[in-house]
């Protein structure tokens, strides 16, 4: 191709505006060729991993060995759903566990609100100090509960709570959730399935997390699953399909998993106090401690395996709100930036292996460089515009490639969801989200870079704080 | 063909591609839920014929998708019931042509189909053979799922055989196995008693059979268990099962090992002997306990002060000595341990 160069333009601008293209395309063609090997990944491990058997199968084939779970439950400032969340984790299906509710120095009624409903009494509790967190300021518990122990504390953030629970737990296993999430009830025994399976080595597993706006819920249960109406929730619906049904499933299959989400992972407590447990320092806790968890069983030549398990289902609410969800978005990306920061030694590291490699790779190359070398992309436009480098041809078809790739991954996990899940019930919402799938290119893919772009500013500004994260309750009530 | 054309038809395939992809699982949706009624039906049908007291040749089910929903709702029924009412349940199976379904299902390419297979054909006298014969299958969640179908069924081969072609405590490390093992017992316990004295077998093997001839209340192999943890020696893995599986089963010959397990280095172990020891009402541990509340490890000092606490009066004089006079971690879990006993 010969350009004429505006008069203007110097010789840097022209070189600087190629290399910013050159590196703009091969970090799309990079991250094109990930997205593919994880798909192919993604398919092998659902089309290879065990049936998905009724609860009473579950039952009979896991309840004999399965082993002791404490299900840890931070909530702030819960009390208008704190008592319907601990009523649904008592009705878990699973032989052996026990609910740790850590109030973490709410400054509403959540512990009395559980108090009242549940009978509960202070008590004396031998705990672990292995973990650091803010002072405890009681237990609670009721005899004829035996499942249920509710901690209260001093507040110090979720990863803060966290800890806390890590240490009043008495199992060989903890699963960390968010209070305002739902499990499903046999979603313990399903996510417990490695821990049984390869009981030497496994020491950490993560279950896929549904958005559950617009489902239908009745005393802490799911009970029917429908699309909602608003069009970011929506559009999460398919990014979610994406993260847990595409990336997650991949990099568990290859053994690269970086993150297992903070509403939903089942950890082998030692391995977890051996890494000091969740880091206080950090808004993406959850990615931290898998990373933290790698690095000390590679460092230690331990034998070791972290999964993800697709069926386990924990439901959660998504903002419907633009600006919740770009605080949300900027949150995760300033978390994610901050864990490959600080462990940024691991990356491209022969030690570190495919952690080093795959793993680090993909954060590197979707949440460290993704954002920006996208925006780039688009900032690019207009420079080479003014400079008369434009060829308006080849801009319309890099940009129907992208596009149309974008597309071809949601279609392709739209088809594993149908093939081996099947989670939604009729035709008709596959067919808004294929819509979806399309919509999101043209718009919303372009405001979430924005959002992640956001996300690096606070990063490079080293903000800290979670901030505001408006919900409405599953109840409906404006919580 | 230039580069520039080459991208637009990239874009052209990517876009064709998921589009067709797109509409052919929507027309299999709509497709399967046209089909939802057929299933719907076929399994009214069978659920009434497998409940029937008499059946008067019935009709097998025929096609693909009566076929798929008589075997998963006779599989469904079959585990809600159990004795006589199975047994005229799985007659009616039987009248039903069910385990043939089954049966070509047991050779399906899905490992998936395979498992569930064996698990229903093992319910079924005439299926038995053919989930022996899964005992080979290449994949070893099919294998495993076969050999625990049959031990429930009470149809496995003997204890030797299924260790052999499983690789039990080699390449199959499962928990899974600890359950086949206690179901191999109540089927034929003189095959695990075997196990337990079979050269060459792996330890995690012989500790799983050790177990659950433990579990099933026989205690004449507890000399063996004990003898054991002598020559585990020093494996960190192995000795705090053989301590849990000694806390089980409660006989004197185990007691000296669990003294000795107290002081080992392993701190994994010195939790499971003072776990062992609380269970056994070894008061003689009661010393040797008092001085793990010590221990820099949490879960020793939390074992340790349970186990005090359940050996009674002993061990209780030992705990509130130590929340007295002991050092200041002692002392911690001592009053601690004798707070929440006290408030629980």
């Amino acid at each position: 191709m010969n350009f004429e160069p505006a008069a203007w333009a110097a010789d840097w601008m022209l070189s600087a505006a190629q290399g910013i293209a050159l590196v703009v395309i091969v970090t799309g063609l990079a991250q094109t060729a990930f997205y593919i090997v994880q798909l192919i990944y993604a398919a092998a491990a659902l089309s290879s991993r065990p049936p998905v058997p009724r609860g009473a199968t579950l039952w009979r084939r896991y309840s004999d060995q399965a082993p002791p779970i404490a299900v840890i439950a931070p909530a702030y400032n819960e009390e208008l759903t704190v008592v319907e969340s601990v009523r649904s984790l008592l009705a878990l299906h699973y032989p052996a566990f026990e609910v740790l509710l850590v109030n973490d120095g709410s400054k509403d009624a959540t512990l009395q609100r559980v108090i009242d409903e549940f009978g509960l009494k202070q008590v004396g509790r031998f705990v672990d100090d292995s973990v650091e967190h803010k002072p405890i300021r009681g237990f609670y518990a009721n005899p004829a509960l035996p499942r249920l122990l509710v901690i209260d504390k001093e507040n110090g953030g979720k990863a803060d709570a966290l800890n806390a629970g890590i240490n009043a737990a008495r199992s060989s296993l903890f699963c960390a959730i968010d209070a305002d999430s739902i499990l499903e009830p046999d979603a313990l025994l399903r996510v417990v399935r490695p821990f049984i399976d390869y009981p030497d080595r496994t020491i950490a597993v993560g279950g896929t997390i549904r958005i559950a706006n617009g489902c239908t819920i009745d005393a802490g249960r799911v009970t029917t699953v429908r699309l909602p109406r608003n069009f970011l929730a929506l559009v999460q619906i398919m990014e979610y399909l994406r993260a847990f049904l595409m990336a997650r499933l991949a990099l568990g299959r290859m053994q690269a998993l970086t993150v297992i989400s903070g509403a939903f992972g089942l950890f082998s407590r030692q391995r977890v106090v051996e890494v000091g447990g969740y880091s206080h320092a950090t808004v993406g806790e959850d990615m931290e401690l898998v990373v933290k968890l790698h690095r000390h069983m590679r460092d230690n030549r331990l034998p070791y395996r972290i999964d993800f398990i697709a069926e386990p289902v924990c439901w959660t609410e998504c903002p419907e709100d633009v600006g919740v969800l770009g605080r949300q978005r900027a949150r995760w990306q300033r978390g994610a930036l901050e864990c490959f920061a600080k462990h940024k030694d691991m990356c491209f590291n022969p030690r570190y292996g495919r952690i080093g490699f795959v793993g680090f790779g993909h954060i590197l190359l979707v949440d460290v460089l993704g954002p920006v070398v996208e925006v780039l992309g688009y900032a690019l436009v207009p420079l080479l515009y003014a400079l008369k480098l434009l060829a308006v041809e080849w801009l319309l078809a890099f940009l129907a490639a992208t596009f149309t790739f974008g597309i071809f991954i949601s279609a392709l996990t739209l088809i594993l969801e149908e093939v081996q899940l099947r989670r939604f019930p009729r035709a008709r919402e596959l067919a808004i989200l294929a819509v979806i799938a399309v919509v999101e290119n043209l718009g919303y893919r372009q405001l979430s870079n924005v959002w992640r772009i956001k996300g690096w500013w606070q990063f490079l500004r080293r903000e800290q704080g979670w901030g505001a994260m408006t919900r409405k309750g599953f109840g409906g009530t404006p919580a | 063909m230039t580069t520039l054309l080459a991208l637009w038809q990239l874009s052209l395939f990517l876009c064709s591609v998921a589009l067709l992809a797109l509409a052919a699982i929507l027309l299999a949706r709509v497709i399967s839920e046209g089909r939802g009624s057929r299933r719907e039906n076929e399994r009214r049908r069978v659920s009434g014929l497998l409940l029937a007291s008499e059946l008067d040749s019935p009709r097998a089910p025929r096609g693909r998708i009566e076929r798929d929903a008589a075997a998963k709702v006779a599989l469904e029924m079959a585990e809600l019931v159990r004795g006589p009412d199975r047994e005229a349940l799985l007659a009616n199976a039987e009248a039903l042509r069910v385990p043939h379904i089954l049966l070509q299902k047991s050779v399906s390419r899905v490992p998936q189909e395979r498992l569930l297979a064996a698990e229903a054909l093992a319910l079924f006298p005439s299926g038995r053979k053919r989930v022996g014969e899964m005992l080979r299958d290449r994949n070893p969640d099919v294998r495993l799922g076969a050999a625990l179908a049959l031990a429930q069924n009470q149809a496995a081969p003997p204890a030797a055989e299924i260790v052999r072609r499983l690789g039990l405590g080699t390449r199959e490390r499962s928990l899974l196995v600890a359950s086949l093992m206690r179901d191999l017992v109540d089927a034929d316990p003189a095959s695990v008693e075997e196990l337990i004295f079979a050269p060459g077998l792996p330890d995690a093997a012989r500790l799983a059979a050790a177990d659950a001839l433990a579990a099933s209340g026989r205690i004449e192999h507890a000399p063996l268990v004990a003898r054991m943890a002598e020559e585990a020696g020093q494996d960190e893995e192995l000795l705090p099962r053989i301590y849990h599986a000694l806390g089980r089963i409660g006989h004197p010959s185990g007691h000296s090992a669990i003294l000795r397990g107290l002081s080992h280095p392993a701190w994994t172990v010195r939790a499971a002997a003072a776990q062992a020891a609380g269970t056994n009402g070894l008061v003689e541990a009661a010393a040797g306990l008092g001085l793990l509340l010590d221990d820099p490890q949490w879960w020793v000092r939390f074992r340790a002060g349970e186990a005090l606490w359940r050996l009674g009066a002993a061990g209780r004089a030992v705990l509130t000595d130590l929340a007295r006079d002991g050092s200041p971690s002692a002392r911690e879990a001592a009053a601690r341990t004798i707070e929440e006993r006290a408030t629980s």
